[in-house]
């Protein structure tokens, strides 16, 4: 990049290498050198295309005028009292083993149960976590998960992030209760990057919910997350993505899932809100005895956009994963899934599923779903499939046929349909919100 | 007791929409509150139709003829109506709901026949599904089952008997519920359409069947022999022994047009 376009980009505060340095400036050196790397990998990135296979039917330079984003977080949070929508959302939640609350990209509280916090379990700010010199934060921020190599988004991310969350779960502790983050983006045509980096040592237990809530915006607003999940042998590690932001929102995350020996790795992805949404997910079955359920659920209607990239990388013999995304699409909204199965060699013993089944409620609602496989060891078990369908005739007419109106009868299909999704990953509180959020979208139908 | 019929069916002409080619040819048919009807007949001969167009299934298209329901027309009502109205029909081929519950899908219907704004009583709902399953001798663990989804023949039949224990419909009407489904399973459902009808005497069947052997366990008034969309012959019970005796080859050729 030039001087003069540095220039010119400070004046407006735009995304440039002016917010790298900004950013970092009370940063330990480390991650200072991190960010400059990242922005060099960044400039050195092109924007991904549509003639590259993975970013075929999403037009990134069309539906986001980065050049016209402004990071989200300048300076130190500042927040009188919390968004209504924000409040709202989170008044939903049960009871939690912690919180963390996040406006514009920057954390605005944190409470963790103080029974945890003295068996040493960690949550912070993970920006905080980084000045603080929390070990894992340094050996493991945006080197093994979502290193900025990883792409265009994931470099910008790791150059000019502004906060997030770390999430420590010492050997051994159960935190039983969820962990809750809960995002608010208040400003239109801002870009906020954050990161989430969890640890659950050996044999320990965490569920992690990340809500990400917004207004309506009149011009595309950016959330880039990056989200780095390590289980270590016998863990068992639940992540949930709730994005449920409003109109202009896009949202464009990378998700990392590192699952050593005999531990659980189960995410679960919804998108119900933004114009556009992008979620690549890479899940790694890095240990025998790994496993990882892979969940999505997506319900577009109007011009909504969204796209999942999942992969399923066996590197270790003798592991387990299981996907399956629902997605429901009414208006003329779109919907992309791409996933591939990818088998490495050595890995025998692999068990790896893949399943993307879709239900199309009008008739200029696009689906496209591509499963794929990729298999190099010979003693697998592994099948893909998808499906896209209509509102079954038959199962209305039998619905109906029982006193439901139309509407009583398609809400009653739609919700069954998605809710299989949900079933599998009963936590608390979860399930009765998203179910709300689709019931209330369903009114629209 | 008003003894005017439930349901009235005149000259009923009806096809698959969009195909040019009538299967039912001038059906008539009453049935007085608290009658048990069975229309019998080979496969092909229409009695299947007659009952999905009774309920409303949009695959088929009237061309003429009417059916009255209580002097309503049926005919005019959306499917949903005529549930409201208190039609119901046991389909022969029950379809599967994924992802939703047997006492879900039974609290919506329940819920759909009460005014706007009025809101069903969970604590009634749960107590009325508990009542009845305890009297169709039903674990309750089934309730919590999505529709149909995995369910063998028999339990798909049972849930059929279930659903219509719940909303208590004034007419039943019975598509070939006995097909398919072994003689225990056979005797679930006659022991609940009895039950139910033992409960309601008001209550009146329309049952559709192929084979003679459910009539042994639900006793008809009427015996209808249906052969190439028309009924051919009317009687008591007997008229099902002697079906049961000849076969259908005697109607067949009888009324080969």
């Amino acid at each position: 990049m030039t001087q003069t376009a540095v220039m010119r980009e400070d004046v407006r505060r735009a995304i440039g290498r002016t917010a790298v340095l900004e950013e970092g400036a009370a940063d330990p050196g480390w991650l200072n050198a991190r960010r400059e790397e990242a922005w060099d990998i960044y400039e050195a990135t092109p924007l991904p295309s549509t003639r590259s296979e993975e970013w075929r039917y999403t037009d990134v330079a069309r539906l986001l005028p980065l050049d016209e984003l402004e990071p989200a977080a300048g300076g130190p949070a500042r927040v009188a009292a919390l968004p209504e929508g924000l409040r709202r959302a989170m008044a939903q939640d049960r009871e939690s083993a912690g919180r963390i609350v996040d406006v514009d990209g920057r954390v605005v509280s944190v409470e963790l149960d103080e029974a945890l916090a003295a068996q040493g379990v960690v949550l912070s700010s993970l920006r905080e976590a980084a000045r603080a010199g929390m070990p894992e934060v340094e050996s493991l921020l945006a080197t093994e998960a979502v290193p900025a190599s990883d792409g265009k988004f994931a470099a910008l991310n790791a150059a000019l992030w502004s906060d997030g969350v770390f999430l420590y779960v010492p050997r051994g502790v159960r935190v039983d209760r969820t962990i809750r983050l809960s995002r608010w983006i208040s400003r239109p045509g801002t870009a906020t990057f954050t990161r989430i980096l969890i640890v659950a040592e050996e044999l320990s237990r965490l569920s992690f919910v990340d809500e990400i809530l917004s207004p309506d915006f009149s011009s595309a607003t950016l959330v880039n997350t990056a989200v780095e999940l390590f289980s270590r042998g016998g863990a068992q590690v639940q992540y949930v993505s709730l994005q449920r932001m409003g109109e202009g929102g896009v949202y464009l995350a990378n998700q990392r899932t590192l699952a050593e020996r005999d531990s659980t790795l189960d995410t679960l992805n919804v998108a119900l809100g933004g114009s556009v949404g992008r979620v690549d997910l890479n899940a790694r079955l890095l240990g025998p005895g790994a496993n990882s359920d892979m969940l999505g659920l997506y319900f577009g209607d109007s011009n909504q956009h969204f796209d999942f990239n999942t992969s399923q990388d066996h590197v270790a013999p003798n592991a387990h994963s299981d996907l399956l995304y629902k997605g429901a699409l009414d208006g003329a909204a779109r919907g992309i899934f791409r996933g591939i199965i990818r088998v490495h060699d050595g890995a025998q013993g692999t068990d790896a599923y893949q399943t993307n089944r879709n239900l199309i409620l009008s008739d200029e609602a696009i689906s496209t779903s591509l499963p794929n496989l990729e298999i190099e060891a010979d003693d697998v078990r592994c099948s893909h499939g998808a499906t896209v369908g209509q509102l079954d005739a038959e199962a209305l007419f039998y619905l109906m046929s029982r006193g439901l109106r139309r509407e009583q009868a398609e809400r009653l299909v739609v919700l069954g349909f998605l809710g299989e999704v949900l079933s599998k990953l009963p936590l608390g509180g979860v399930v009765e919100k998203v179910t709300q959020a689709i019931e209330a979208k369903l009114r629209y139908v | 007791m008003d003894d005017s019929p439930i349901l009235v069916v005149k000259a009923l002409e009806a096809g698959v929409a969009d195909e040019d080619i009538d299967i039912l040819k001038g059906v008539d048919l009453a049935i007085r509150p608290g009658e048990i009807h069975a229309v019998m007949g080979p496969n092909g001969s229409g009695k299947s139709t007659l009952a999905k167009v009774i309920a409303g299934h949009p695959e088929y298209e009237v061309t003429g003829g009417s059916v009255g329901l209580r002097g309503e027309d049926l005919l005019e009502m959306e499917p949903d109506e005529r549930a409201q109205a208190g039609v119901f029909m046991a389909f022969q081929y029950p379809v599967e709901i994924p992802g939703v519950s047997i006492a879900n899908f039974l609290r919506t219907a329940l819920q759909s026949r009460l005014e706007d704004g009025e809101e069903l009583d969970l604590f009634d709902f749960q107590e009325l599904l508990m009542e009845r399953m305890e009297l169709l001798d039903m674990d309750v663990a089934f309730a919590q089952r999505p529709v149909n989804d995995g369910f063998s023949g028999g339990e798909k039949k049972r849930n059929e008997i279930l659903q219509m224990a719940v909303l208590k419909p004034a007419l039943a009407v019975m598509d070939e519920t006995d097909s398919g489904l072994d003689i225990d399973a056979l005797q679930v459902v006659a022991r609940g359409v009895n039950t139910l009808r033992d409960e309601d005497p008001e209550m009146s069947v329309l049952l559709i069947t192929h084979y003679q052997r459910i009539l042994n366990h639900i006793v008809p008034d009427r015996v209808h022999v249906m052969v190439d969309g028309r009924i051919v012959e009317s009687g008591g019970p007997e008229v099902a022994l002697e079906l049961e005796a000849q076969g259908y080859e005697e109607y067949r050729k009888a009324h080969a047009a």
